[in-house]
């Protein structure tokens, strides 16, 4: 006889959120076994309603969340195997850092909260500063305190909104090592960003939300082609435009180009190709490239791409 | 059922605010205007004037029901503003026992509150006079009051961003005004479930002291609304859902 398969750590069945016209979460499924996955999204897209319905916060209008198999919504318990980091920088502004974990810890009954309050603030690196109080931290110092608190009870599954806000980047890069050795031991960590670098150096997993929906899941490679490979606009403004427009009109990566008056757009389906050409093509026609700039490169339009694609 | 951290907490949360400060300051009003009347006036009439006015009105009317809204709103209502009670909700701890923490601290700083201005004033005011139990009726009505408003208050908290607000509606136009003007809805006002408690232990004639509610009915209304409170509070504390701006 087989044993049944464990659940996954995270289920997302067809859930959705609105509040009363607006939908925050449309239709979401997803399932994570282990290791780092990224909620990457602009502003607003939803990903923090997300978490919270991952943490048991928010009610999913339809749909359900489960997590190690059991519904989040009205079920504390699970807060045994679940640690959470919301955004808000809120702290006990009067207890030091060393007693807003040990309450943790102690919250958690833990059999030795003292011991397991130190080993995660070494874990992330504030016994210098543990004895002060929270109220006085920096950004960064809070955000290393609250990650330390969600891991003091040392959870299955870790859920991080925008953990590494305010950290400055040797921080950034100590959480990022820190958050992967605790995936490398078989925890589930889920985090949120807006910040394509952040996500492409840390997660193996990538759920991209945009207004509410699911654009993109998988693997971070595969997305990260897809944003690199989406057709480009390019603004162009030479010597003489309509010379130009006629030599890069043929070169193969560049599928449409338009006079504009006193500019080009030149449409193009491969980015790195399209920059070594055009500097090749306007040499040999002998024009002069007063500016050349892509015209659609905010973190928005590639998102709007991967939810129209 | 009670969660010693927890408690810890919201002790060092509220007492440490200047809130708690002032409203200590102002528990002692009762006392200062009491002394002023006592200064002018030394005939019978004090006992009446001291039951009636100095710890009738302005301890169980005022002090009582301020403190109350104070406390009972800020113990858990504050941490949903600052956005600390995460810390609290996602923790593996029954939600009966939060509110049985938080009530616990809410009611004990009230109570400290009503004591405050209860004792000296009955003390001073009622010095040379019959006693007739009316500093003990007081100040155990006051405190079971106490329970009865901070619960309520804590459930409002819970239940709506509003509640401070609300909770001045209640105390100032509901059973200062409406609960004055229609004697029918005084099952409706926690103060005069204070006096009608306060009623068990004081023997001063009817003309010094006379509770809209008996004793038995008061104490049967305090159960009643501070059970649904309580439990109105921890349904609304199962059922809370994070805001979105937080």
């Amino acid at each position: 006889m087989t044993e049944p398969a464990a659940p996954a750590a995270v289920e997302v069945t067809s859930v959705s959120r609105w509040y009363g016209n607006i939908v925050a979460v449309n239709d979401i499924s997803f399932s994570l076994r282990g290791g780092v996955t990224g909620l990457l999204g602009p502003n607003g897209a939803g990903k923090s309603t997300m978490l919270h319905m991952l943490a048991g916060f928010l009610r999913p209008s339809s749909g359900t969340v489960k997590v190690l198999g059991l519904p989040t919504w009205g079920n504390p318990d699970l807060y045994h195997e679940i640690g959470l980091v919301q955004k808000r920088e809120a702290v006990y502004p009067f207890l030091s850092g060393l007693d807003f974990v040990l309450d943790a810890a102690r919250l958690h009954h833990l059999p030795d909260p003292h011991a397991a309050a130190l080993k995660a603030i070494r874990m992330v690196e504030m016994e210098s500063a543990m004895d002060r109080a929270t109220g006085g931290y920096s950004k960064g110092m809070k955000q290393r305190i609250k990650i330390a608190a969600a891991l003091v009870h040392e959870p299955r599954i870790l859920l991080l909104d925008e953990p590494f806000n305010g950290a400055d980047p040797r921080q950034r890069l100590q959480l990022m090592d820190m958050l992967r050795a605790m995936a490398a031991e078989g925890k589930t960590i889920v985090f949120s960003s807006h910040i394509l670098e952040e996500v492409e150096r840390l997660a193996d997993d990538v759920l991209v939300i945009v207004s509410g929906r699911l654009a993109a899941s998988g693997d971070f490679r595969e997305i990260r082609k897809l944003m690199t490979d989406r057709p480009h606009t390019f603004h162009v403004r030479a010597s003489d435009n309509r010379k130009l427009a006629a030599r890069l009109v043929a070169d193969e990566s560049v599928y449409g180009v338009e006079l504009m008056g006193e500019s080009l757009e030149v449409r193009t389906s491969e980015f790195a190709a399209f920059t070594h050409a055009v500097a090749t093509v306007a040499r040999q026609a002998e024009v002069s490239i007063f500016e050349l700039r892509p015209t659609d490169e905010s973190l928005e339009s590639v998102f709007s791409y991967l939810v129209r694609r | 059922m009670i969660d010693r951290t927890i408690v810890r907490l919201t002790m060092r949360q509220l007492l440490g605010q200047k809130r708690s400060l002032l409203m200590a300051a102002f528990a002692l009003l009762p006392m200062l205007i009491v002394l002023l009347y006592v200064l002018e006036n030394d005939d019978l009439g004090t006992q009446r004037w001291v039951a009636e006015i100095g710890l009738g009105e302005f301890v169980i009317g005022l002090v009582l029901p301020f403190a109350a809204l104070i406390f009972g709103t800020a113990a858990l209502g504050q941490e949903f503003e600052d956005g600390t009670a995460v810390y609290l909700l996602a923790k593996p701890i029954p939600r009966y026992r939060i509110i049985a923490s938080k009530l616990l601290v809410a009611w004990g700083a009230t109570a400290a509150i009503v004591a405050i201005a209860t004792v000296p004033s009955a003390i001073i005011g009622l010095a040379g006079l019959p006693q007739d139990g009316i500093l003990i009726g007081f100040l155990i009505g006051g405190v079971i009051g106490s329970f009865a408003y901070c619960a309520a208050f804590l459930w409002l908290s819970i239940a709506t961003s509003r509640a401070l607000i609300v909770g001045l509606v209640y105390v100032f136009i509901w059973e200062n005004i409406v609960v004055g003007l229609f004697d029918g809805v005084k099952f409706l006002s926690i103060s005069e479930y204070a006096l009608g408690i306060a009623g068990i232990f004081i023997t001063a004639p009817q003309r010094t002291f006379d509770p809209l509610l008996s004793p038995a009915a008061a104490i049967v209304f305090a159960v009643i609304l501070t059970s649904v409170a309580v439990y109105l509070a921890i349904r609304a504390l199962r059922r809370w859902e994070i805001g979105e701006s937080t």
